[in-house]
C-alpha cells in the first residue's frame, strides 16, 4: 500500500492546507501581491508548463514565468493575447494536444486556461518560482517536510483504556478508523527482550527475564526503562546507529586505503555524548563546527563526522582531476550531511537543479561553500581543560620572557662597544622570525600559512604532510642570493621536506635547503629537477631533533653553490647552473621543498628563525651570522649584569624552568586526531553541470531557502574564512532548520524502535522519499522533542512506554489482510538481529563479552601493505580484546568481518540510515559454521557445565544462557537426544540458529 | 503481502527474494520489465523491453591495464612514427606524467578467421577463435587509476559502495539455480585485485546479490562446512533441531513469512554443500577436456581450472561468472597487466597465462551449444599509452596508463561475431569513431540480457539508481 505515487499526492494537498496556515516570509509577500484568482492559474502554470518554459535557457525562448515574457513570447513570436484564448498560440497549442506534450490539460483544466485569457489574463506582480508549487512530478516550497511543525493535538480515540500515553491516541485513532483493534499486550518476556536489545543491544540476562516475568507492572517496566536509559551500553548501542548515518569508516578507501589509526576518538565521542544526553541540536552544532566552538580534544573528535566519509590520496597527476576529486569530496560531504541532519538529498543538485526536491545548484555551490575550508588531516590537540591551563602557562611564560628581555636589553646596550668590535653580522633582506606572526619581520612581504602550520614558542611548527607557510611574491628580482634558517628536525629519517625554497609561484622552478631528499641524513641544495643539485658531501646529521642546527646555502652568479651548517662549510662547494627570479614571480617558502603541497615534499619539524640574502654572503659572513644566531649569546650578556640583575635573572629563570616542565606535560598529553584540518577556502564558484572546466556566478555560503526562506543567506561575503561559514552553517541547521532537523531524528528514533520509520526513508523527507505514515503524530515528536529540550532519552522513554511499543508481534489474520507492512502498527513489527548485535548477544551468551569502552578499536585483521596500498585480512583469534563489542572494532573499509558482512553489516563507504536484513542461504551457513560462532558454542557448554551438577541442569543452563528461559517439555526431549550425541556445544550451536534468538519479537 | 516485488522504491526487508525460484526462464525481471513496458509505451512511446539474447555471461577481467596496441587494435603508423614525438602540447591524464616517444608493437599482427579480425600473436589461442569475437576498439574510461577505472569498469561509478554489474543482474534476474549463488567471482591465485570485495560489492542492494567468492581447497565458499570435524559430524542434526524449533516458533507466531523464508534458507544451504563441492570438482571432467584449458601446465593452470569452474557454474545455471586475471597493483614481479616497467616482459607472461584458457572457454561453450545463449566478456580497467613512460627523447620498454582508448572483446548470442568496432587515432591513443564509455558497454550487456538498462533501478539515498547513472546508450553496431 505505500510507496506508491498516489498517496503522495494526498500529502501534497494537505502540505497546501498547512501553506494557509503561513509559511515562511519567502512566499508570503510573493503570495500576497497576488490577485487571488491568478493563484489557480499560477499553481497549474507550475505544474504544468515551467518545467521547461522557465527561466534564461527556457524551450523554445518562451518563458512563462512571468507576464512580460509570455507576452513578449519565444521563437513563435507572443503566446498570449489578452482577452482573447483563440488568438493565443498558448491556448491553441494546448486546445490541439501539442502541449503539455507528455499528457494533455484536463478539461476542467483547459476550461480554467481558456477562461483566464478570456477574462484578460490578469497576472500576479511577482514572476512565478517554478519551484513554489508542488506537482505531480517534483516537490515545490510547500513540500510537506519544508512547513513549520503543525500544532497538533492528540486525537480523540474510542478505546480510552488503551491509551497510556499521546503517541497511542495518534497511533489508536488510525488503527480504528481503519477498523482494527491493537494487538494484546506482548509477554514480559518478549517486551524485555526487546526494550533491552532497543536501547542496550544487548539481550537481557535469563535472571533479569524471571525478575520482570515475577513482577511485569508498569512501575517494575518504567524502571527498566530508566535503568537501561542510564546504563553505558545505550551510547553504544545508539552510537552504533549514528555512525551508520556518519559512514564511519576507519580507513581513506579508494585506491590507497590507508587506514586511520587515530579516527576512534569520534566514535568516542558519540558514545559519550549519546551517554551524556547532550541536547540533539548540541549534538549536531559540535559536529558541524566543534573544533570552532568547543575546541580541544572533544571539539576536534566531534568534526570528524565531517571526515568520516572515504578521501581519496591519489587522484593522478592533472589539474583537472585534482579539482574533480575535490568537487566529489565536497559533494560526499554535503550529500551526508543534508541527509543525516535534515533528510535533503543536496547533493543530487550538484549538476543541474534537483529533479523532485526545490533545490537549485547554485545553492548547492552555497551549501558546499559553508564546507570549502574542511581538509582531512591529524591534529594533535588536548583535552579542553588542559587546553585552558595551557594557555595560561603561555601566557606566564610570555610575562617571564618579557621581563628577560628587558635584562637583556640592558645587558646588550652595556656590551654595545664590544659586540660593535666583533664581526659584524651581515643584514639579511628579509627575516622571519616566527613570534607572532607568519609576515617577515618587517611586516612588508605578507605571509600566508596553509594545512595548519602555526607558530608555537617563536618557531614555524610544520607537520610534513600538510603544513607550509609561503610569503607574497617578492618585488624584486633575485640573482645572487643566500638562504639561511636555524631549523629542527622531528625526525632524521625523513626524506625530501625543504625547509626554505625560493620559487617560482607555481613551483616549476626552485631553489630550497632540503633534507634527505637524495641520500638519508643529510643536507643539500634542492632544485626543479635536481637540475642545479649535486652531492655535496657533507657529514649525515646527528643533532637536528635536540636542538635546532644552523643550514644556509649560498648561490653565486657563476653557477656556484656552497653550503653551511652551523656557520662552518657544509661539505664542499659546487658548480652547476644559475636562475634567476623576476619581481613579482617568485615566493618564499617554509616547510615545502616546491608547490604543489604533499608528498615527500613537507618538512616535519619547526623553523626557528630564517633569512634571506638578495647576495651571496661569503664564509666569514656566514659564520657571523651563526654566531650572531638569533638571540645573543647568554654567558656574554650575564657577565654585563650587576648581582641584583643577575639574582632577578636567576629567579626568572627558575620560574621559567617550573613553567617550561609544566608546558611540557600538558604537552605530551596532545593526542593525535584524525580530524578536520581547516584551512580558509577561495571564493566558490557555481560548477557548470557539476564539471571543472566551465564556471558560473560567484555564490556565498549559504543554506537552502526552501527549507528556511531568507535565513539561508548567511549574509557572508563570498570570501569568508572558514570559521565564519561553518559556524553560519552550524547555527542555521540547528536553529533556522530545527523544525526538519527534529522531524528527521525523532523519525529515526522511531524507525530503530519499531522497525521502520514513520518515513519509511529516514534520510529523505523530499519528494523520492516516503509519505509519513503518521504526519501529525512526526509533528507531534518533533514538537515534544524540543518541550524535552533536545533531550533524545526522555523521548526514547515515551516511546517505549507507549502501549503501541507494548503490542505483542504475533501475526493476525484479520490486520494482516489490511495492512500487511504494519504501517498502522496493529502490532510490533519482528525484527532480526542486526549483525553487531548477533554478534555481541552471542559474546554475552558465551559469559566471555569484554564490556571494555573506549580507546582504539581491536583489529580482527592484519594490515598489509603493498607499494602504498593497504590490504586487510582477516584473522582470528580467542583473546579478550577481541571479545569486545562489535562497536570497537576496528573498521577499515573493504575489511569486512565476514559474519558481520554476511548479516548485512554495510560497508562503511556511503550514509546508510537504515540496514537491510535479508535471509540467505549464505547467512545460514554462516551461523552454522563460521569459526565464531563454534568458538562461542564451546563456549556456552562449558560456562553451562561449569555451572551446574548434572548433564539436565546444565542442558537448561544453555537455553537459559542463549534464549533466556528454560525448555518446554518437548524442547528438552530434543536438546536431550542433541547433547547425547554430540554434546552440549552442539545444542549452543543449535539455539544461536534458532529464530527465538535471532529475532526480536 | 509484505514484499512486494514491483515495488522497487523501498529496500526489501525480512524477505528473501524466492520469487525468481521456479519461475526458470521468464525471469523476474522480465515479468516486471513488461509491467513498466506497458505503462511506459502507453505513456510516452517508448520502445518495448529488448528481447533477451543470453541468460548468463562470464567475464574475464584484465587488473592493470592490458596494451590494445599490442593485442586486438592493429594500429600500421605506430610502427612508421616508431620513435618520433607524440607531437602533442596536450598534458595528457596518465599516472606518472613522463611522455616518451612512440613505441611500435613487440608484437606481430595478422589477420584471422574469415573474418579476417586483426589478432597479435600475444593472443596465438584467442587468434583461433576470432571468427567468435566483436572487438570494441573503442573503450574510453573516466579514470585514469586502477582502483576507480576498475570500479567504473564494473559499477558504472568511480567510489566504493556502488552495486557491481554482476548484482545488478542478480537484483534483475534472480537465480536460475537453487542451489548456487547467482553471481561468483574467481579471483586470480595470486590473489585479490585493488579495491577487493568492493568490486564485486552488492552496495545498496540487499546481501543476497553480492558476487560470492569461490576458493581453491575443500571450503569453495567460506563458512561451507564447519572447520572442526566435531562439528561438521553434528552437522544433519543441529540442522534438524533447528528446524524443529523454527517451524514450532512459526506456528506460534501465526505463520511469519520472514520466518518461513529463514527455515527454507537453512534448506537451500543444505542443497549449496553438496552442489558447491560438486560443480567445484573439475575431476569429473575427461583428460581431454581438462588438457584442452591447459590444466596441469604450470603457466595456465591457475586460469584453466578457473575457466572450467566458470564453464560448469554457467551450465547449473549460475546467472554471472566473474573471472580476474591479475592479483594486486605493484609488488615486484608484477602480478598483473600494469606493464610500466616492459611490455613485452610483463604481457608475454600475462597472456601465456590466460590465452589457452580462454580460448578453450569459448572453443568448449561453442561445442556444448551454450555459446547462443552466453555472452563471453574479455575487459581490462584501460589500454595503456602508444608512447612509452620514459624521458621525452628516449623509448623505453614499458607503457603507462591511457583511459582515452583501449580494447575489449564480447563473445555470444546477439552479437555480430568477427567484428571490429570502433576505432582509435592512428597511433592508437585516443578512440576516434564510436568512443564507447563503460555506461554503454553496460548499457549493451544488459540489452543483450533483455533490460532496458533505464528501467534496472533501486532506491538509495534520494535517487532511484541505475548501473549507469544518468548515461548510457546500447551500443547498437555490435548487436545482430
Amino acid at each position: 500500500m505505500h510507496a506508491s505515487r498516489r498517496p503522495r499526492l494526498t500529502i501534497a494537498l494537505l502540505a497546501a492546507l498547512w501553506l494557509s496556515g503561513g509559511r515562511a516570509a519567502a512566499t508570503e509577500g510573493e503570495a500576497g501581491s497576488e490577485s487571488a484568482g491568478f493563484e489557480p492559474i499560477a499553481r497549474l502554470l507550475a505544474a504544468r508548463c515551467l518545467g521547461c518554459h522557465a527561466g534564461a535557457d527556457a524551450k523554445a525562448g518562451l518563458d512563462l514565468t512571468h507576464r512580460d515574457g509570455a507576452l513578449r513570447g519565444g521563437e513563435g513570436g507572443p503566446a498570449l493575447a489578452p482577452g482573447d484564448a483563440e488568438a493565443s498560440p498558448l491556448w491553441e497549442r494546448v486546445r490541439d494536444g501539442d502541449m503539455p506534450p507528455d499528457k494533455p490539460l484536463d478539461e476542467a483544466d483547459q476550461r480554467l486556461l481558456r477562461a483566464w485569457i478570456d477574462g484578460g489574463a490578469a497576472w500576479g506582480a511577482e514572476a512565478i518560482d517554478p519551484f513554489r508549487f508542488t506537482t505531480e512530478t517534483r516537490a515545490g516550497y510547500d513540500w510537506w517536510s519544508l512547513q513549520p511543525l503543525a500544532p497538533a493535538s492528540p486525537p480523540a480515540v474510542q478505546n480510552e483504556s488503551w491509551v497510556r500515553n499521546d503517541i497511542d491516541r495518534f497511533v489508536l485513532e488510525r488503527l480504528e478508523a481503519a477498523g482494527l483493534a491493537p494487538s494484546e499486550a506482548a509477554s514480559p518476556r518478549a517486551l524485555l527482550r526487546r526494550v533491552t536489545i532497543d536501547l542496550t543491544g544487548l539481550p537481557p540476562t535469563a535472571e533479569e527475564m524471571a525478575a520482570f516475568e515475577a513482577d511485569p507492572g508498569d512501575a517494575a517496566y518504567e524502571a527498566i526503562v530508566d535503568r537501561l536509559l542510564s546504563s553505558p551500553q545505550y551510547g553504544e548501542r545508539w552510537g552504533r546507529h549514528w555512525l551508520d548515518i556518519a559512514r564511519y569508516g576507519e580507513s581513506n578507501g579508494f585506491e590507497r586505503n590507508g587506514p586511520r589509526d587515530h579516527f576512534w576518538q569520534y566514535r568516542d565521542w558519540v558514545i559519550e555524548a549519546l551517554n551524556a544526553d547532550l541536547p540533539y541540536p548540541e549534538f549536531v552544532r559540535q559536529q558541524i563546527a566543534g573544533d570552532l566552538l568547543t575546541g580541544g580534544t572533544e571539539g576536534a573528535a566531534a568534526v570528524g563526522f565531517l571526515v568520516a566519509g572515504v578521501h581519496n590520496t591519489v587522484v593522478g597527476s592533472s589539474e583537472r582531476m585534482r579539482r574533480l576529486a575535490r568537487q566529489d569530496e565536497l559533494e560526499e560531504v554535503a550529500g551526508t550531511l543534508g541527509q543525516a541532519f535534515l533528510g535533503m538529498t543536496v547533493h543530487c543538485a550538484r549538476c543541474h537543479d534537483h529533479k523532485f526536491d526545490p533545490i537549485r545548484t547554485e545553492e548547492y555551490y552555497r551549501f558546499i561553500a559553508a564546507l570549502d575550508g574542511i581538509q582531512h588531516g591529524d591534529r594533535d590537540e588536548l583535552p579542553v581543560r588542559d587546553a585552558a591551563e595551557l594557555a595560561g602557562v603561555a601566557e606566564a611564560l610570555a610575562v617571564v620572557e618579557a621581563s628577560t628581555r628587558e635584562l637583556m636589553g640592558t645587558a646588550g646596550r652595556r656590551l654595545a662597544i664590544d659586540a660593535a668590535a666583533g664581526p659584524a653580522a651581515p643584514e639579511p633582506r628579509l627575516r622571519w622570525s616566527f613570534d607572532r606572526w607568519f609576515a617577515d619581520d618587517s611586516g612588508r612581504i605578507a605571509g600566508e600559512v596553509h594545512g595548519g602550520a602555526r607558530i608555537e614558542y617563536g618557531a614555524l611548527v610544520l607537520d610534513g604532510a600538510r603544513a607550509w607557510a609561503a610569503s607574497a611574491p617578492l618585488n624584486f628580482s633575485v640573482g645572487e642570493k643566500t638562504l639561511e634558517a636555524w631549523v629542527q628536525l622531528d625526525s632524521l629519517e625523513q626524506r625530501g621536506g625543504g625547509v626554505i625554497s625560493l620559487q617560482f609561484t607555481d613551483g616549476s622552478v626552485f631553489d630550497a635547503i632540503v633534507f634527505g631528499e637524495r641520500e638519508p641524513r643529510r643536507w643539500m641544495a634542492g632544485s626543479d629537477g635536481f637540475a642545479r643539485t649535486q652531492p655535496l658531501g657533507g657529514a649525515e646529521e646527528t643533532e637536528a631533533m635536540d636542538r635546532p642546527v644552523h643550514v644556509a646555502i649560498v648561490y653565486r652568479q657563476d653557477g656556484t653553490i656552497a653550503a653551511y651548517r652551523d656557520g662552518a662549510p657544509y661539505g664542499q662547494p659546487y658548480q652547476t647552473g644559475f636562475a634567476t627570479f623576476g619581481a613579482g614571480q617568485a615566493q618564499l617558502v617554509f616547510g615545502m621543498r616546491h608547490s604543489p603541497p604533499g608528498g615527500d615534499r613537507m618538512l616535519m619539524g619547526r623553523i626557528h628563525h630564517a633569512q634571506f640574502y638578495d647576495r651571496a654572503l661569503d664564509d666569514a659572513a656566514v659564520r657571523a651570522s651563526f654566531e650572531r644566531g638569533f638571540s645573543l649569546d647568554r654567558a656574554k650578556l650575564l657577565a654585563a649584569l650587576n648581582d641584583v640583575e643577575r639574582a632577578a635573572f636567576a629567579s626568572l629563570e627558575e620560574r621559567r624552568g617550573e613553567l617550561q616542565s609544566r608546558r611540557d606535560r600538558l604537552l605530551a598529553r596532545r593526542e593525535r586526531l584524525y580530524s578536520v584540518t581547516p584551512a580558509d577556502p577561495e571564493a566558490m564558484r557555481v560548477h557548470v553541470r557539476g564539471g571543472v572546466t566551465d564556471f558560473g556566478p560567484e555564490v556565498s555560503a549559504g543554506g537552502l531557502s526552501a527549507v528556511t526562506g531568507a535565513a539561508a543567506d548567511f549574509g557572508l561575503p563570498a570570501g569568508a574564512g572558514d570559521r565564519e561559514r561553518r559556524l553560519a552553517l552550524a547555527r542555521w541547521i540547528t536553529e533556522d532548520a530545527r523544525p526538519l532537523l527534529n522531524r528527521v531524528i525523532v523519525n529515526r528514533l522511531w524507525q530503530h524502535h519499531f522497525g521502520a520509520g514513520l518515513v519509511e526513508t529516514p534520510s529523505d523527507l523530499g519528494f523520492n522519499g516516503g509519505s509519513p505514515s503518521h504526519p501529525e503524530l512526526l509533528d507531534f515528536l518533533a514538537r515534544e522533542l524540543e518541550g524535552h529540550g533536545g533531550r533524545l532519552k526522555a523521548l526514547h522513554r515515551q516511546l517505549t512506554l507507549s502501549s503501541t511499543y507494548r503490542q505483542s508481534s504475533r501475526l493476525r489474520r484479520d490486520a494482516f489482510e489490511v495492512d500487511a507492512g504494519n504501517r498502522l502498527l496493529w502490532r510490533a513489527s519482528p525484527r532480526r538481529l542486526d549483525a553487531e548485535t548477533l554478534r555481541d548477544a552471542m559474546l554475552q551468551s558465551s559469559g566471555a563479552l569484554n564490556l571494555e569502552a573506549g580507546g582504539p578499536g581491536f583489529r580482527d585483521v592484519e594490515l598489509l601493505s603493498l607499494n602504498g596500498t593497504t590490504y586487510y585480512l582477516p584473522i582470528e583469534a580467542d583473546r579478550p580484546e577481541f571479545h569486545r563489542r562489535s562497536i570497537y572494532r576496528f573498521v577499515p573499509r573493504d575489511g569486512a568481518s565476514a559474519l558481520l558482512e554476511t548479516f548485512d553489516c554495510p560497508d562503511p563507504s556511503v550514509t546508510a540510515p537504515q540496514r537491510t536484513a535479508t535471509t540467505t542461504p549464505l547467512q545460514a551457513l554462516s551461523l552454522l559454521n563460521n569459526s565464531f560462532v563454534l568458538a562461542m558454542s564451546g563456549r556456552v557448554a562449558r560456562r553451562a557445565e561449569a555451572g551446574t551438577e548434572s548433564r539436565e541442569a546444565a542442558v537448561g543452563r544453555v537455553w537459559e544462557l542463549i534464549v533466556g528461559r528454560l525448555p518446554e517439555d518437548v524442547e528438552r526431549t530434543e536438546s536431550a537426544a542433541l547433547v547425547e550425541r554430540h554434546g552440549l556445544a552442539a545444542l549452543a550451536r543449535g539455539l544461536f540458529n534458532a529464530s527465538e534468538f535471532l529475532v526480536i519479537e | 503481502m509484505i514484499w512486494n516485488p514491483w515495488d522497487r522504491r523501498t529496500p526489501r526487508r525480512g524477505f528473501l527474494d524466492f520469487a525468481s525460484r521456479g519461475l526458470g526462464a521468464t525471469a523476474l525481471w522480465q515479468l516486471l520489465a513488461r509491467e513498466e513496458g506497458v505503462r511506459a509505451s502507453d505513456a510516452s512511446g517508448n520502445e518495448a523491453p529488448p528481447q533477451p539474447r543470453i541468460r548468463r555471461a562470464v567475464q574475464i577481467c584484465l587488473v592493470g591495464g592490458l596494451s590494445h596496441l599490442d593485442s586486438f587494435d592493429y594500429r600500421p603508423r605506430l610502427e612508421s612514427h616508431h620513435g618520433k614525438s607524440l607531437q602533442s602540447d596536450e598534458q595528457p591524464d596518465i599516472f606518472f606524467g613522463q611522455v616518451g616517444l612512440l613505441r611500435k608493437s613487440d608484437w606481430t599482427f595478422a589477420q584471422h578467421g574469415e573474418s579476417g579480425l586483426w589478432v597479435s600473436d600475444l593472443f596465438p589461442n584467442i587468434a583461433g577463435v576470432a571468427d567468435e569475437l566483436t572487438v570494441i576498439r573503442s573503450m574510453v574510461s573516466d579514470s585514469a587509476n586502477h582502483t576507480p577505472a576498475l570500479f567504473v569498469a564494473n559499477s558504472g561509478f568511480q567510489f566504493n559502495s556502488f552495486p557491481s554489474m554482476g548484482s545488478w543482474l542478480s537484483y534483475g534476474l534472480g537465480n536460475e539455480s537453487d542451489a548456487l549463488p547467482t553471481f561468483v567471482v574467481l579471483p586470480d591465485g595470486r590473489g585479490r585485485p585493488n579495491g577487493g570485495a568492493s568490486n564485486w560489492s552488492n552496495g545498496f542492494l540487499p546481501a543476497q546479490h553480492q558476487g560470492v567468492m569461490f576458493q581453491d581447497g575443500s571450503r569453495p565458499v567460506r563458512d561451507l562446512f564447519p572447520a572442526d570435524a566435531k562439528a561438521a559430524s553434528a552437522d544433519d542434526d543441529v540442522r534438524a533441531f533447528v528446524s524443529r524449533m523454527n517451524r514450532r516458533r512459526l506456528d506460534q507466531a501465526g505463520g511469519d513469512q520472514a520466518l518461513s523464508a529463514r527455515i527454507e534458507s537453512y534448506e537451500l544451504a543444505a542443497r549449496m554443500q553438496s552442489s558447491i563441492p560438486a560443480v567445484s570438482d573439475l575431476s569429473q571432467e575427461t583428460a581431454e577436456t581438462q588438457a584442452l584449458y591447459g590444466i596441469g601446465d604450470e603457466a595456465t593452470d591457475d586460469c584453466g581450472r578457473k575457466c572450467l569452474l566458470a564453464r560448469r557454474l554457467l551450465e547449473r545455471g549460475v546467472r554471472f561468472v566473474q573471472l580476474y586475471s591479475g592479483g594486486p597493483i605493484g609488488g615486484t614481479p608484477r602480478t598483473s597487466w600494469d606493464a610500466h616497467e616492459d611490455v613485452r616482459e610483463n604481457h608475454t607472461a600475462e597472456a601465456g597465462r590466460i590465452d589457452q584458457p580462454v580460448a578453450a572457454l569459448v572453443r568448449d561453450l561453442k561445442q556444448r551449444g551454450l555459446l547462443d545463449d552466453t555472452l563471453v566478456l574479455f575487459t581490462t580497467e584501460f589500454g595503456r599509452t602508444p608512447f612509452t613512460q620514459s624521458a621525452s627523447d628516449t623509448v623505453g620498454t614499458g607503457r603507462d596508463h591511457n583511459r582515452y582508448g583501449f580494447s575489449v572483446w564480447m563473445a555470444g548470442g546477439g552479437l555480430r561475431p568477427g567484428l571490429a568496432f570502433g576505432s582509435t587515432d592512428e597511433i592508437g591513443w585516443k578512440a576516434v569513431e564510436h568512443p564507447v564509455p563503460w555506461h554503454d558497454f553496460h548499457a549493451t550487456v544488459l540489452h543483450l540480457f533483455g533490460i532496458d538498462h533505464t528501467q534496472l533501478t533501486y532506491y538509495h539515498n534520494g535517487i532511484q539508481r541505475r548501473l549507469t547513472n544518468v548515461h548510457g546508450e546500447v551500443v547498437r553496431g555490435v548487436l545482430a
